[in-house]
Protein backbone atom coordinates (compact mmCIF):
# COMPACT_ATOMS: atom_id res chain seq x y z
CA UNK A 1 0.00 0.00 0.00
CA UNK A 2 1.44 3.33 -1.00
CA UNK A 3 1.38 6.18 1.94
CA UNK A 4 -0.93 7.97 -0.52
CA UNK A 5 -3.75 5.49 -0.32
CA UNK A 6 -3.13 4.96 3.52
CA UNK A 7 -3.63 8.84 3.79
CA UNK A 8 -6.55 8.94 2.34
CA UNK A 9 -7.81 5.81 4.14
CA UNK A 10 -6.98 7.40 7.82
CA UNK A 11 -8.64 10.83 6.19
CA UNK A 12 -11.93 9.05 5.20
CA UNK A 13 -12.21 7.52 8.52
CA UNK A 14 -11.37 10.82 10.49
CA UNK A 15 -14.64 12.33 8.05
CA UNK A 16 -16.67 9.85 8.79
CA UNK A 17 -16.41 10.70 12.74
CA UNK A 18 -16.23 14.14 11.78
CA UNK A 19 -20.05 14.95 12.24
CA UNK A 20 -21.21 13.01 15.20
CA UNK A 21 -18.14 14.25 17.24
CA UNK A 22 -18.04 18.21 16.14
CA UNK A 23 -22.29 17.56 17.50
CA UNK A 24 -21.17 15.96 21.00
CA UNK A 25 -18.33 19.06 21.78
CA UNK A 26 -21.12 22.10 20.74
CA UNK A 27 -23.27 20.32 23.62
CA UNK A 28 -20.17 19.62 25.42
CA UNK A 29 -19.55 23.25 25.34
CA UNK A 30 -22.73 24.70 25.57
CA UNK A 31 -23.27 22.56 29.03
CA UNK A 32 -19.83 23.98 30.44
CA UNK A 33 -21.10 27.22 29.91
CA UNK A 34 -24.37 26.90 31.47
CA UNK A 35 -22.45 25.25 34.03
CA UNK A 36 -20.27 28.28 34.64
CA UNK A 37 -23.34 30.80 33.96
CA UNK A 38 -23.91 31.34 37.68
CA UNK A 39 -20.08 32.08 38.41
CA UNK A 40 -19.58 34.53 36.26
CA UNK A 41 -22.84 36.25 36.62
CA UNK A 42 -21.49 36.00 40.24
CA UNK A 43 -18.11 37.49 39.05
CA UNK A 44 -19.74 40.23 36.43
CA UNK A 45 -21.96 41.27 39.42
CA UNK A 46 -19.48 41.56 42.33
CA UNK A 47 -18.42 44.96 40.53
CA UNK A 48 -21.69 46.74 39.98
CA UNK A 49 -24.19 48.80 42.80
CA UNK A 50 -27.39 48.13 43.58
CA UNK A 51 -29.02 49.64 41.25
CA UNK A 52 -26.98 48.22 38.06
CA UNK A 53 -27.54 44.96 39.54
CA UNK A 54 -30.90 44.76 39.40
CA UNK A 55 -32.17 47.26 36.71
CA UNK A 56 -29.12 44.98 34.06
CA UNK A 57 -28.37 41.88 35.54
CA UNK A 58 -26.88 40.65 32.56
CA UNK A 59 -24.59 43.57 31.42
CA UNK A 60 -20.95 44.04 32.16
CA UNK A 61 -20.15 46.48 35.19
CA UNK A 62 -19.23 50.17 33.98
CA UNK A 63 -16.08 49.82 36.20
CA UNK A 64 -14.35 46.94 37.44
CA UNK A 65 -13.95 49.32 40.65
CA UNK A 66 -12.84 46.72 43.99
CA UNK A 67 -14.49 48.97 46.14
CA UNK A 68 -17.66 46.30 46.44
CA UNK A 69 -15.19 43.22 46.83
CA UNK A 70 -13.49 45.41 49.71
CA UNK A 71 -16.43 46.08 51.10
CA UNK A 72 -18.33 43.07 51.64
CA UNK A 73 -14.75 41.20 53.01
CA UNK A 74 -14.91 43.89 55.82
CA UNK A 75 -18.57 43.40 56.18
CA UNK A 76 -18.28 39.51 56.90
CA UNK A 77 -14.94 39.84 58.75
CA UNK A 78 -13.31 37.72 55.99
CA UNK A 79 -9.45 37.12 57.13
CA UNK A 80 -11.30 36.19 60.50
CA UNK A 81 -13.62 34.27 58.66
CA UNK A 82 -11.27 32.09 56.95
CA UNK A 83 -8.84 31.86 59.51
CA UNK A 84 -11.82 30.28 61.46
CA UNK A 85 -13.17 28.11 58.93
CA UNK A 86 -9.77 26.68 58.36
CA UNK A 87 -8.75 26.19 61.92
CA UNK A 88 -11.89 24.11 62.15
CA UNK A 89 -11.59 21.94 59.14
CA UNK A 90 -8.06 21.48 59.34
CA UNK A 91 -8.57 20.72 63.28
CA UNK A 92 -11.97 18.56 62.60
CA UNK A 93 -10.08 16.19 59.33
CA UNK A 94 -6.92 15.41 61.53
CA UNK A 95 -9.00 14.30 64.56
CA UNK A 96 -10.68 12.29 62.40
CA UNK A 97 -8.14 10.77 60.60
CA UNK A 98 -6.23 9.95 63.88
CA UNK A 99 -9.08 7.85 64.99
CA UNK A 100 -10.71 6.34 62.30
CA UNK A 101 -7.27 4.82 60.76
CA UNK A 102 -6.51 3.38 64.29
CA UNK A 103 -10.00 2.17 65.11
CA UNK A 104 -10.16 0.96 61.74
CA UNK A 105 -6.71 -0.92 61.72
CA UNK A 106 -7.47 -2.27 65.44
CA UNK A 107 -10.86 -3.46 64.18
CA UNK A 108 -9.01 -5.46 61.21
CA UNK A 109 -6.33 -6.98 63.46
CA UNK A 110 -8.69 -7.85 66.07
CA UNK A 111 -11.39 -9.43 63.75
CA UNK A 112 -14.41 -11.34 65.87
CA UNK A 113 -17.80 -10.91 65.98
CA UNK A 114 -17.34 -7.60 68.34
CA UNK A 115 -15.62 -5.76 66.12
CA UNK A 116 -17.97 -6.82 63.69
CA UNK A 117 -20.71 -5.50 65.43
CA UNK A 118 -18.45 -2.22 66.03
CA UNK A 119 -18.02 -2.08 62.14
CA UNK A 120 -21.56 -2.32 61.28
CA UNK A 121 -22.96 0.13 63.53
CA UNK A 122 -20.46 3.03 62.21
CA UNK A 123 -21.83 1.99 59.07
CA UNK A 124 -25.24 2.20 59.81
CA UNK A 125 -24.76 5.81 61.31
CA UNK A 126 -23.90 6.87 57.58
CA UNK A 127 -27.54 6.97 57.02
CA UNK A 128 -28.11 8.33 60.22
CA UNK A 129 -29.54 12.60 59.15
CA UNK A 130 -27.72 14.83 61.39
CA UNK A 131 -31.45 16.79 61.68
CA UNK A 132 -31.95 12.52 64.09
CA UNK A 133 -29.39 13.18 66.35
CA UNK A 134 -29.34 17.32 66.56
CA UNK A 135 -31.38 18.14 69.18
CA UNK A 136 -30.31 16.02 72.03
CA UNK A 137 -26.33 16.13 70.58
CA UNK A 138 -26.38 20.01 71.28
CA UNK A 139 -27.78 20.31 74.64
CA UNK A 140 -25.58 17.24 75.85
CA UNK A 141 -22.87 19.24 74.90
CA UNK A 142 -24.21 22.66 76.13
CA UNK A 143 -24.17 19.98 79.65
CA UNK A 144 -20.61 19.38 79.03
CA UNK A 145 -19.69 23.60 78.50
CA UNK A 146 -19.10 22.34 74.49
CA UNK A 147 -21.20 24.35 72.68
CA UNK A 148 -18.62 26.44 71.62
CA UNK A 149 -15.52 25.98 68.70
CA UNK A 150 -13.76 22.98 70.39
CA UNK A 151 -17.28 21.17 70.83
CA UNK A 152 -17.85 21.78 66.95
CA UNK A 153 -14.48 20.17 66.37
CA UNK A 154 -15.45 17.37 68.03
CA UNK A 155 -18.95 17.07 66.68
CA UNK A 156 -17.39 17.21 63.58
CA UNK A 157 -14.96 14.31 64.09
CA UNK A 158 -17.84 12.36 65.80
CA UNK A 159 -19.76 12.94 62.36
CA UNK A 160 -16.81 11.90 60.21
CA UNK A 161 -15.77 8.61 62.03
CA UNK A 162 -18.60 6.40 59.89
CA UNK A 163 -17.47 7.09 56.98
CA UNK A 164 -14.08 7.19 57.46
CA UNK A 165 -13.78 3.92 59.00
CA UNK A 166 -15.56 2.51 56.46
CA UNK A 167 -13.21 3.76 53.85
CA UNK A 168 -9.94 2.85 56.03
CA UNK A 169 -11.28 -0.84 57.31
CA UNK A 170 -11.61 -2.07 53.27
CA UNK A 171 -8.19 -0.59 52.62
CA UNK A 172 -6.36 -2.24 55.82
CA UNK A 173 -7.37 -5.34 55.04
CA UNK A 174 -5.22 -5.69 52.46
CA UNK A 175 -2.50 -4.84 54.04
CA UNK A 176 -0.35 -7.89 54.76
CA UNK A 177 0.31 -8.58 58.17
CA UNK A 178 4.05 -10.50 57.53
CA UNK A 179 5.35 -6.52 57.12
CA UNK A 180 4.05 -5.59 60.55
CA UNK A 181 5.00 -8.52 61.90
CA UNK A 182 8.86 -7.63 60.69
CA UNK A 183 8.73 -4.48 61.79
CA UNK A 184 7.95 -5.92 65.07
CA UNK A 185 10.61 -8.11 65.07
CA UNK A 186 12.92 -4.88 64.43
CA UNK A 187 11.52 -4.17 67.62
CA UNK A 188 9.73 -1.45 66.86
CA UNK A 189 6.61 -0.29 69.68
CA UNK A 190 3.16 0.20 68.83
CA UNK A 191 2.77 3.38 67.75
CA UNK A 192 6.35 3.10 65.73
CA UNK A 193 4.39 0.34 64.01
CA UNK A 194 1.52 2.33 63.28
CA UNK A 195 2.82 5.51 62.34
CA UNK A 196 6.18 4.35 60.52
CA UNK A 197 4.29 0.94 58.78
CA UNK A 198 0.97 1.36 58.11
CA UNK A 199 0.45 4.46 58.31
CA UNK A 200 2.28 5.64 55.10
CA UNK A 201 0.83 2.44 53.59
CA UNK A 202 -2.77 3.62 53.36
CA UNK A 203 -1.66 6.61 52.22
CA UNK A 204 -4.09 6.83 49.13
CA UNK A 205 -7.31 6.42 51.66
CA UNK A 206 -5.98 9.22 53.72
CA UNK A 207 -6.18 11.84 50.78
CA UNK A 208 -9.42 9.89 49.97
CA UNK A 209 -11.11 10.75 53.10
CA UNK A 210 -8.97 14.13 54.03
CA UNK A 211 -10.88 15.39 50.67
CA UNK A 212 -14.46 13.68 51.01
CA UNK A 213 -14.35 15.43 54.92
CA UNK A 214 -12.57 18.88 54.25
CA UNK A 215 -15.33 19.62 51.39
CA UNK A 216 -18.19 19.05 53.95
CA UNK A 217 -16.92 20.62 56.87
CA UNK A 218 -16.05 23.78 54.78
CA UNK A 219 -19.18 24.76 53.39
CA UNK A 220 -21.74 22.69 56.34
CA UNK A 221 -24.05 25.59 57.47
CA UNK A 222 -26.54 23.98 59.92
CA UNK A 223 -23.97 22.57 62.93
CA UNK A 224 -22.06 25.97 63.23
CA UNK A 225 -25.77 27.75 62.72
CA UNK A 226 -26.70 25.70 65.83
CA UNK A 227 -23.14 25.88 67.92
CA UNK A 228 -22.03 29.08 67.43
CA UNK A 229 -25.23 31.14 66.21
CA UNK A 230 -24.87 34.61 65.73
CA UNK A 231 -21.60 34.85 68.21
CA UNK A 232 -18.91 36.82 67.80
CA UNK A 233 -16.55 34.33 66.05
CA UNK A 234 -18.41 32.51 62.99
CA UNK A 235 -17.03 30.51 59.96
CA UNK A 236 -17.17 32.07 56.40
CA UNK A 237 -20.97 30.50 55.56
CA UNK A 238 -22.26 31.56 58.59
CA UNK A 239 -20.79 34.87 58.10
CA UNK A 240 -22.67 35.02 54.73
CA UNK A 241 -26.26 33.46 55.87
CA UNK A 242 -26.45 36.24 58.74
CA UNK A 243 -24.69 38.64 55.79
CA UNK A 244 -28.26 37.58 53.84
CA UNK A 245 -30.88 37.58 56.22
CA UNK A 246 -30.36 40.23 58.71
CA UNK A 247 -30.29 43.10 55.70
CA UNK A 248 -32.97 41.03 53.87
CA UNK A 249 -35.08 43.00 56.94
CA UNK A 250 -34.85 46.30 54.62
CA UNK A 251 -33.88 45.33 51.57
CA UNK A 252 -31.37 43.09 49.42
CA UNK A 253 -28.41 44.48 49.56
CA UNK A 254 -27.09 42.27 46.97
CA UNK A 255 -23.99 44.55 46.25
CA UNK A 256 -22.89 43.39 49.18
CA UNK A 257 -24.10 39.29 49.09
CA UNK A 258 -22.27 38.79 45.69
CA UNK A 259 -19.19 39.95 46.43
CA UNK A 260 -19.55 38.26 49.61
CA UNK A 261 -20.10 34.76 48.17
CA UNK A 262 -17.21 35.93 45.31
CA UNK A 263 -14.68 35.78 47.79
CA UNK A 264 -16.16 33.01 50.07
CA UNK A 265 -15.84 30.63 47.05
CA UNK A 266 -12.06 32.31 45.63
CA UNK A 267 -9.91 29.57 48.87
CA UNK A 268 -11.42 26.41 47.47
CA UNK A 269 -11.66 27.20 43.12
CA UNK A 270 -7.66 28.03 43.84
CA UNK A 271 -7.08 24.64 45.90
CA UNK A 272 -8.93 22.82 43.98
CA UNK A 273 -7.26 24.34 40.36
CA UNK A 274 -3.85 23.34 42.58
CA UNK A 275 -5.36 19.74 43.93
CA UNK A 276 -7.70 18.57 40.99
CA UNK A 277 -6.23 15.03 40.36
CA UNK A 278 -6.52 14.51 44.15
CA UNK A 279 -9.67 16.05 44.46
CA UNK A 280 -11.09 13.85 41.49
CA UNK A 281 -9.34 11.22 42.58
CA UNK A 282 -10.44 11.36 46.23
CA UNK A 283 -14.24 11.72 45.59
CA UNK A 284 -14.12 8.37 43.07
CA UNK A 285 -12.38 6.15 45.16
CA UNK A 286 -15.03 7.37 48.09
CA UNK A 287 -17.90 6.38 45.93
CA UNK A 288 -15.99 2.98 44.41
CA UNK A 289 -15.58 1.49 48.24
CA UNK B 1 0.62 -11.91 67.05
CA UNK B 2 -3.18 -12.00 67.64
CA UNK B 3 -2.50 -11.50 71.46
CA UNK B 4 -0.18 -8.56 70.73
CA UNK B 5 -3.12 -6.75 68.55
CA UNK B 6 -5.39 -7.68 71.60
CA UNK B 7 -3.49 -6.47 74.14
CA UNK B 8 -3.35 -2.87 72.15
CA UNK B 9 -7.14 -2.87 71.30
CA UNK B 10 -8.62 -0.43 73.62
CA UNK B 11 -6.02 1.82 74.15
CA UNK B 12 -5.70 2.75 69.68
CA UNK B 13 -9.67 2.41 69.49
CA UNK B 14 -11.17 4.22 72.34
CA UNK B 15 -10.33 7.48 71.21
CA UNK B 16 -12.39 6.91 68.38
CA UNK B 17 -15.15 4.99 70.34
CA UNK B 18 -15.79 7.87 72.80
CA UNK B 19 -16.02 10.03 70.11
CA UNK B 20 -18.68 7.90 68.13
CA UNK B 21 -20.67 7.30 71.68
CA UNK B 22 -20.78 11.03 72.41
CA UNK B 23 -21.39 12.33 69.07
CA UNK B 24 -23.55 9.76 67.32
CA UNK B 25 -24.43 7.07 69.48
CA UNK B 26 -25.61 8.60 72.60
CA UNK B 27 -27.96 11.52 71.45
CA UNK B 28 -29.39 9.07 68.58
CA UNK B 29 -30.80 7.36 71.25
CA UNK B 30 -31.42 9.60 73.80
CA UNK B 31 -33.61 11.58 70.91
CA UNK B 32 -35.23 8.15 70.29
CA UNK B 33 -36.25 8.34 74.46
CA UNK B 34 -37.67 12.10 74.31
CA UNK B 35 -39.68 11.61 70.92
CA UNK B 36 -41.80 9.79 73.58
CA UNK B 37 -41.80 12.72 75.80
CA UNK B 38 -43.18 16.67 76.52
CA UNK B 39 -39.83 17.94 75.68
CA UNK B 40 -39.20 21.57 75.42
CA UNK B 41 -35.47 22.23 74.91
CA UNK B 42 -34.93 23.64 78.58
CA UNK B 43 -37.13 21.65 80.43
CA UNK B 44 -39.46 18.92 80.34
CA UNK B 45 -43.09 19.18 81.28
CA UNK B 46 -44.10 17.36 84.69
CA UNK B 47 -40.30 17.96 86.14
CA UNK B 48 -38.41 15.03 84.55
CA UNK B 49 -38.17 12.65 81.71
CA UNK B 50 -39.91 9.89 83.57
CA UNK B 51 -42.55 11.91 84.69
CA UNK B 52 -43.12 13.66 80.78
CA UNK B 53 -44.33 10.06 78.85
CA UNK B 54 -46.83 10.87 76.33
CA UNK B 55 -46.42 7.50 74.46
CA UNK B 56 -47.33 7.95 71.11
CA UNK B 57 -48.91 11.41 71.15
CA UNK B 58 -45.89 13.32 69.38
CA UNK B 59 -45.93 10.88 66.78
CA UNK B 60 -50.04 10.87 66.20
CA UNK B 61 -49.73 15.09 66.20
CA UNK B 62 -46.89 15.14 63.28
CA UNK B 63 -49.30 13.38 61.05
CA UNK B 64 -52.03 15.45 61.77
CA UNK B 65 -49.66 18.19 61.00
CA UNK B 66 -50.45 19.77 57.57
CA UNK B 67 -46.84 21.40 57.49
CA UNK B 68 -45.67 18.11 58.52
CA UNK B 69 -47.27 16.13 56.38
CA UNK B 70 -46.62 18.35 53.21
CA UNK B 71 -43.11 18.58 53.81
CA UNK B 72 -43.22 15.11 53.58
CA UNK B 73 -44.84 14.49 50.34
CA UNK B 74 -43.04 17.37 49.54
CA UNK B 75 -39.56 15.82 50.23
CA UNK B 76 -40.57 12.99 48.60
CA UNK B 77 -41.54 14.61 45.38
CA UNK B 78 -38.58 16.94 45.00
CA UNK B 79 -36.46 13.05 45.72
CA UNK B 80 -38.39 11.59 43.06
CA UNK B 81 -37.84 14.22 40.32
CA UNK B 82 -34.05 14.93 41.10
CA UNK B 83 -32.42 11.96 41.34
CA UNK B 84 -34.08 11.09 38.22
CA UNK B 85 -32.77 14.31 36.32
CA UNK B 86 -29.10 14.40 38.16
CA UNK B 87 -28.72 10.74 37.31
CA UNK B 88 -29.66 10.89 33.33
CA UNK B 89 -27.72 14.28 32.95
CA UNK B 90 -24.76 12.34 34.66
CA UNK B 91 -25.23 9.82 32.00
CA UNK B 92 -25.60 11.92 29.20
CA UNK B 93 -22.33 13.66 30.46
CA UNK B 94 -20.44 11.07 30.77
CA UNK B 95 -21.39 9.06 27.62
CA UNK B 96 -20.32 12.45 25.86
CA UNK B 97 -17.18 12.64 27.41
CA UNK B 98 -16.30 8.80 26.84
CA UNK B 99 -17.20 9.64 23.13
CA UNK B 100 -15.41 12.90 22.78
CA UNK B 101 -11.83 10.71 23.67
CA UNK B 102 -9.18 11.92 25.09
CA UNK B 103 -8.86 15.84 25.74
CA UNK B 104 -11.90 16.13 27.74
CA UNK B 105 -10.19 17.59 31.19
CA UNK B 106 -11.35 21.16 30.67
CA UNK B 107 -14.59 19.71 30.50
CA UNK B 108 -14.79 17.84 33.39
CA UNK B 109 -13.13 19.79 35.75
CA UNK B 110 -15.60 22.41 35.25
CA UNK B 111 -18.71 19.74 35.58
CA UNK B 112 -17.39 18.80 38.97
CA UNK B 113 -16.61 22.45 40.40
CA UNK B 114 -20.25 22.91 41.50
CA UNK B 115 -20.12 20.16 43.58
CA UNK B 116 -17.26 22.31 45.62
CA UNK B 117 -19.03 25.26 46.42
CA UNK B 118 -21.62 25.57 49.30
CA UNK B 119 -25.26 25.00 48.99
CA UNK B 120 -25.65 28.09 51.08
CA UNK B 121 -23.61 30.84 49.13
CA UNK B 122 -24.45 29.37 45.77
CA UNK B 123 -28.09 29.29 47.02
CA UNK B 124 -28.16 33.22 47.60
CA UNK B 125 -26.92 33.43 44.11
CA UNK B 126 -29.43 30.73 41.98
CA UNK B 127 -31.86 32.74 44.48
CA UNK B 128 -31.30 35.90 42.30
CA UNK B 129 -30.96 34.26 38.62
CA UNK B 130 -34.68 32.54 39.25
CA UNK B 131 -36.09 35.95 40.78
CA UNK B 132 -34.60 38.43 38.34
CA UNK B 133 -32.64 36.80 35.17
CA UNK B 134 -35.30 34.37 34.63
CA UNK B 135 -38.21 36.89 35.04
CA UNK B 136 -36.23 39.14 32.87
CA UNK B 137 -35.53 36.32 30.16
CA UNK B 138 -38.89 34.16 30.38
CA UNK B 139 -40.91 37.20 31.11
CA UNK B 140 -43.67 38.64 29.21
CA UNK B 141 -41.04 40.67 27.18
CA UNK B 142 -39.19 37.53 26.66
CA UNK B 143 -39.67 34.10 25.69
CA UNK B 144 -42.72 34.41 27.69
CA UNK B 145 -42.58 31.40 29.36
CA UNK B 146 -44.78 31.88 32.73
CA UNK B 147 -43.58 28.58 34.24
CA UNK B 148 -40.02 29.72 34.78
CA UNK B 149 -40.66 33.11 36.13
CA UNK B 150 -40.49 33.91 39.88
CA UNK B 151 -39.96 30.46 40.27
CA UNK B 152 -39.05 30.39 44.06
CA UNK B 153 -42.35 32.19 45.34
CA UNK B 154 -44.83 29.14 44.46
CA UNK B 155 -44.37 25.71 45.74
CA UNK B 156 -44.58 23.49 42.55
CA UNK B 157 -42.40 26.34 40.53
CA UNK B 158 -39.92 26.23 43.66
CA UNK B 159 -39.93 22.39 43.42
CA UNK B 160 -38.41 22.63 40.12
CA UNK B 161 -36.24 25.85 41.00
CA UNK B 162 -34.73 23.12 43.70
CA UNK B 163 -34.27 20.56 40.96
CA UNK B 164 -32.36 22.73 38.46
CA UNK B 165 -30.14 24.10 41.25
CA UNK B 166 -29.31 20.33 42.61
CA UNK B 167 -28.77 19.46 38.58
CA UNK B 168 -26.10 21.88 38.49
CA UNK B 169 -24.28 21.08 41.71
CA UNK B 170 -24.66 17.15 41.77
CA UNK B 171 -24.66 16.28 37.95
CA UNK B 172 -20.84 16.91 37.66
CA UNK B 173 -19.78 14.51 40.85
CA UNK B 174 -22.22 11.42 39.55
CA UNK B 175 -20.67 11.86 35.93
CA UNK B 176 -16.94 11.12 37.30
CA UNK B 177 -18.12 8.30 38.88
CA UNK B 178 -19.91 6.89 35.82
CA UNK B 179 -16.98 7.81 33.77
CA UNK B 180 -14.46 5.70 36.19
CA UNK B 181 -17.40 2.66 35.91
CA UNK B 182 -17.21 3.06 31.63
CA UNK B 183 -13.56 3.15 32.13
CA UNK B 184 -13.90 -0.16 33.57
CA UNK B 185 -15.85 -1.57 30.30
CA UNK B 186 -13.81 -3.97 28.67
CA UNK B 187 -13.01 -2.29 25.06
CA UNK B 188 -13.61 -6.22 23.67
CA UNK B 189 -16.96 -6.54 24.55
CA UNK B 190 -18.20 -3.46 22.43
CA UNK B 191 -16.20 -5.22 19.00
CA UNK B 192 -17.65 -8.35 19.72
CA UNK B 193 -21.01 -6.86 19.90
CA UNK B 194 -20.11 -4.44 16.97
CA UNK B 195 -19.33 -8.13 15.12
CA UNK B 196 -22.49 -10.03 16.16
CA UNK B 197 -24.03 -6.61 14.40
CA UNK B 198 -25.10 -4.64 17.80
CA UNK B 199 -25.82 -0.87 16.61
CA UNK B 200 -25.30 1.90 18.95
CA UNK B 201 -28.52 1.55 20.96
CA UNK B 202 -28.45 -2.29 21.27
CA UNK B 203 -24.67 -1.97 22.56
CA UNK B 204 -25.41 0.58 24.87
CA UNK B 205 -28.66 -1.61 25.92
CA UNK B 206 -26.87 -5.00 26.32
CA UNK B 207 -23.20 -4.01 27.46
CA UNK B 208 -23.00 -0.70 28.54
CA UNK B 209 -25.47 -0.64 30.88
CA UNK B 210 -25.33 -3.97 32.17
CA UNK B 211 -21.67 -3.05 33.11
CA UNK B 212 -22.30 0.20 34.17
CA UNK B 213 -24.56 -1.24 37.25
CA UNK B 214 -22.08 -1.06 40.17
CA UNK B 215 -22.03 2.77 39.46
CA UNK B 216 -25.43 3.54 39.29
CA UNK B 217 -26.04 1.66 42.84
CA UNK B 218 -23.72 4.34 44.30
CA UNK B 219 -24.94 7.00 41.65
CA UNK B 220 -28.85 6.47 43.06
CA UNK B 221 -27.55 5.59 46.77
CA UNK B 222 -25.40 9.44 46.82
CA UNK B 223 -28.43 11.35 45.32
CA UNK B 224 -30.71 9.97 47.11
CA UNK B 225 -29.27 10.56 50.42
CA UNK B 226 -28.34 13.82 49.08
CA UNK B 227 -32.06 14.76 47.61
CA UNK B 228 -34.16 13.65 51.01
CA UNK B 229 -31.38 15.21 53.67
CA UNK B 230 -31.49 18.56 51.32
CA UNK B 231 -31.13 21.73 53.84
CA UNK B 232 -28.88 24.27 52.38
CA UNK B 233 -30.64 25.07 49.11
CA UNK B 234 -33.56 25.02 50.60
CA UNK B 235 -32.58 27.47 53.02
CA UNK B 236 -31.57 29.72 50.31
CA UNK B 237 -33.62 29.54 47.79
CA UNK B 238 -37.18 30.48 50.21
CA UNK B 239 -36.27 29.36 53.39
CA UNK B 240 -39.44 27.68 53.34
CA UNK B 241 -41.52 30.43 52.45
CA UNK B 242 -44.34 29.77 50.38
CA UNK B 243 -45.53 26.30 51.38
CA UNK B 244 -41.75 24.78 50.63
CA UNK B 245 -40.02 23.57 53.74
CA UNK B 246 -38.27 20.16 52.93
CA UNK B 247 -38.05 17.91 55.88
CA UNK B 248 -35.09 18.99 56.97
CA UNK B 249 -36.21 22.86 56.87
CA UNK B 250 -39.42 21.58 58.91
CA UNK B 251 -37.75 19.69 61.90
CA UNK B 252 -35.67 23.30 62.47
CA UNK B 253 -38.81 25.24 61.79
CA UNK B 254 -40.79 23.49 64.30
CA UNK B 255 -39.17 24.24 67.18
CA UNK B 256 -39.00 28.08 65.68
CA UNK B 257 -43.13 28.04 65.41
CA UNK B 258 -44.10 26.88 68.14
CA UNK B 259 -44.62 28.25 71.57
CA UNK B 260 -42.80 26.73 74.01
CA UNK B 261 -40.88 25.36 71.54
CA UNK B 262 -42.26 22.02 71.10
CA UNK B 263 -38.41 19.95 70.79
CA UNK B 264 -40.39 16.44 71.71
CA UNK B 265 -42.52 16.89 68.49
CA UNK B 266 -39.40 17.68 66.36
CA UNK B 267 -37.61 14.96 67.75
CA UNK B 268 -40.51 12.51 66.50
CA UNK B 269 -40.64 14.06 63.25
CA UNK B 270 -36.22 13.23 63.79
CA UNK B 271 -37.19 10.09 63.90
CA UNK B 272 -39.69 9.31 61.26
CA UNK B 273 -37.25 10.96 58.96
CA UNK B 274 -34.83 8.87 60.27
CA UNK B 275 -36.41 5.46 59.34
CA UNK B 276 -37.78 7.11 55.67
CA UNK B 277 -33.80 7.98 54.77
CA UNK B 278 -33.00 4.31 56.40
CA UNK B 279 -35.68 2.29 54.52
CA UNK B 280 -35.77 4.38 50.94
CA UNK B 281 -31.54 4.11 51.54
CA UNK B 282 -31.52 -0.45 51.69
CA UNK B 283 -34.05 -0.95 49.76
CA UNK B 284 -32.35 1.10 46.74
CA UNK B 285 -29.30 -0.86 47.53
CA UNK B 286 -30.78 -4.17 47.86
CA UNK B 287 -32.49 -3.58 44.78
CA UNK B 288 -29.60 -2.51 42.51
CA UNK B 289 -27.25 -4.55 44.28
CA UNK B 290 -29.81 -7.34 42.54
CA UNK B 291 -29.34 -6.56 39.34
CA UNK B 292 -26.20 -6.38 39.39
CA UNK B 293 -25.82 -9.77 40.13
CA UNK B 294 -28.45 -10.53 37.56
CA UNK B 295 -26.81 -8.58 34.64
Amino acid sequence: MTRAAATTAAGRSSLKLRPGKIAVFLILIISALTTLFPLLFLFVNSFKDQGAIVAEPMALPRSWSAAYVSDAMRQIHFGQAVFITAGITVLSVALIVFCASMLSWMLVRNDSPASRIVLLGLTAAMLVPFQSVMYPLIHEFETLGLKNLPGLILMYGGFGLGMSVFLYHGFFRGVPLALEEAALIDGSGILGLFFKVVFPLVKPITVTVIILNSLWIWNDYLLPFLVLGNAEYKTLTLELYYAKMLSGQFSNPWELIFPAVLVSIIPIIVLYLFLQKYFIKGVTEGAVK
Amino acid sequence: MRGYYKKWFWPLALPGLILFAAVVLVPFLIGLLYSFTAWRGTYFVGGSVWTSFVGLDNYARIFQSRQFVHALVYTLQFTAIAVVVVSVAALLLALMLDFAGKRVGAFRTIFFLPNLLGGLALGFVWQFIFQNVFTLLFGENGLNIPFLTNMTQDTTKNLFALVIMVTWQMAGYMMIIFVAGLNNIPRDLYEAGALDGAGGWKRFRYITLPMLMPSVTIVLFLTLAGCLKLLDQNVALTNGSFNTSMLSLQILRTVRYTQPPDYGQAQAQAVVFFVLVAIIGLAQVYITKKKEVDA
